[in-house]
């Protein structure tokens, strides 16, 4: 059985009416950026496993989990109701979704929504490890204000010439990402890392892989 | 009836569990069907840290007999397995890999370690 932790939640950030941050404090965990812990929820008499991957970055001393309310679920509408102070049991760190340092390529994260969670400790690490390739964010959301993390994605640019930002509507992201790293050139050197949510994730792994990249140069977490 | 039977590399005493692959899903994690299901449906515990979502490799069993009676496998799923520690030609994913066959015997052995937990 997996070692069971607790934590408890210090502090909640609304980043809109169904969307927050939850940070945890818990005995030190120590976790690779990309990693998800999974939080044990008594609902309903039983306990619902449910992943959240850590937004926070390892040398953070909280652990922040982002997530929104999923229309029908059982687990989200439970996390969001707790008040600051209440305890979330969870083990972990887990998963092979993980980058330690910056690639030697460029490299493109892609995230949907709130699967820009583990894509952000990614990507401060890819920054804080001298990088000497161009690092890329694409970010899709429903819409512009839904973007989270916005102001520190573009101060992140501004100060990292080697880093850009740049946003799409969800709807558009396959065509987006085909047309630039498809359609527009040749190069097939680059590495991806795609987080997102259902079926548009290996949408994305296939446009890729079969456009020439190599499997592991093609790494994707689907929630 | 369809016949599972659980082995332990740990040296835990196996179990064996009949059932009828057409009453699927047994609970809610993992595809209905899958060795998660049907295990953790009969009270039998198998880790799945993310939940049954292919999105670890927590719940890696190697099959010892009836792969071929096993949902082929896909790519999300070789995708992870690449990454499992002690991989081997008939590893699966207990949370993907579906008996669907009522006549099926299938053996798995549980291993002892995952390298996804630090």
């Amino acid at each position: 059985m997996a070692l069971e932790r607790e934590g408890r939640i210090i502090r909640i950030v609304e980043h809109a009416p169904d969307t927050r941050s939850l940070f945890l404090r818990s005995e030190r965990l120590p976790y690779r950026p990309g990693q998800f812990i999974s939080c044990l929820l008594p609902v309903g008499g039983e306990t619902l496993i449910r992943p959240y991957s850590l937004a926070s970055d390892p040398e953070e001393a909280d652990l922040e989990i982002c997530l929104n309310l999923v229309p029908g679920g059982v687990g989200s509408p439970y996390l969001l109701a707790l008040p600051v102070g209440a305890p979330i049991r969870f083990t972990g760190p887990w998963g092979t979704f993980v980058l330690e340092r910056a690639p030697e390529a460029e490299t493109i994260f892609i995230a949907d929504g709130t699967a820009i969670a583990p894509i952000r400790p990614m990507l401060h690490r890819a920054l804080a490890t001298a990088p000497r390739h161009p690092l890329r964010l694409l970010y899709a959301a429903e819409s512009e204000r839904r973007l989270l993390y916005r102001a520190e994605l573009e101060r992140l640019a501004r100060e990292h010439p080697l880093f850009s930002f740049d946003h799409v509507a969800s709807r558009a992201l396959r065509d987006e990402v085909a047309r630039r790293w498809v359609d527009a050139d040749a190069d097939r050197s680059r590495r991806f890392f795609i987080c997102g949510v259902g079926d548009i994730v290996p949408a994305l792994r296939d446009v890729l892989r079969r456009a020439g990249y190599e499997r592991r140069a093609v790494q994707y977490e689907k929630w | 009836m369809a016949k599972l039977r659980v082995l332990y590399e740990s040296g835990e005493p196996e179990r064996v569990i009949e059932f009828d692959p057409r009453e699927a899903p047994f609970q809610h994690d993992g595809r209905p069907g899958s060795i998660l299901d049907v295990l953790l449906g009969h009270g039998i515990h198998l880790e799945h840290a993310c939940g049954g979502n292919c999105a670890c490799t927590t719940c890696h069993v190697i099959v010892k007999q009836g792969v071929e009676r096993l949902s082929p496998s896909e790519e999300a799923e070789d995708d992870l397995l690449d990454k499992a520690p002690g991989l081997t030609p008939t590893s699966r994913l207990g949370c993907q890999a579906v008996i669907e066959d009522p006549d099926a015997e299938i053996v798995v052995v549980v291993p002892r370690y995952t390298i996804n937990q630090m």
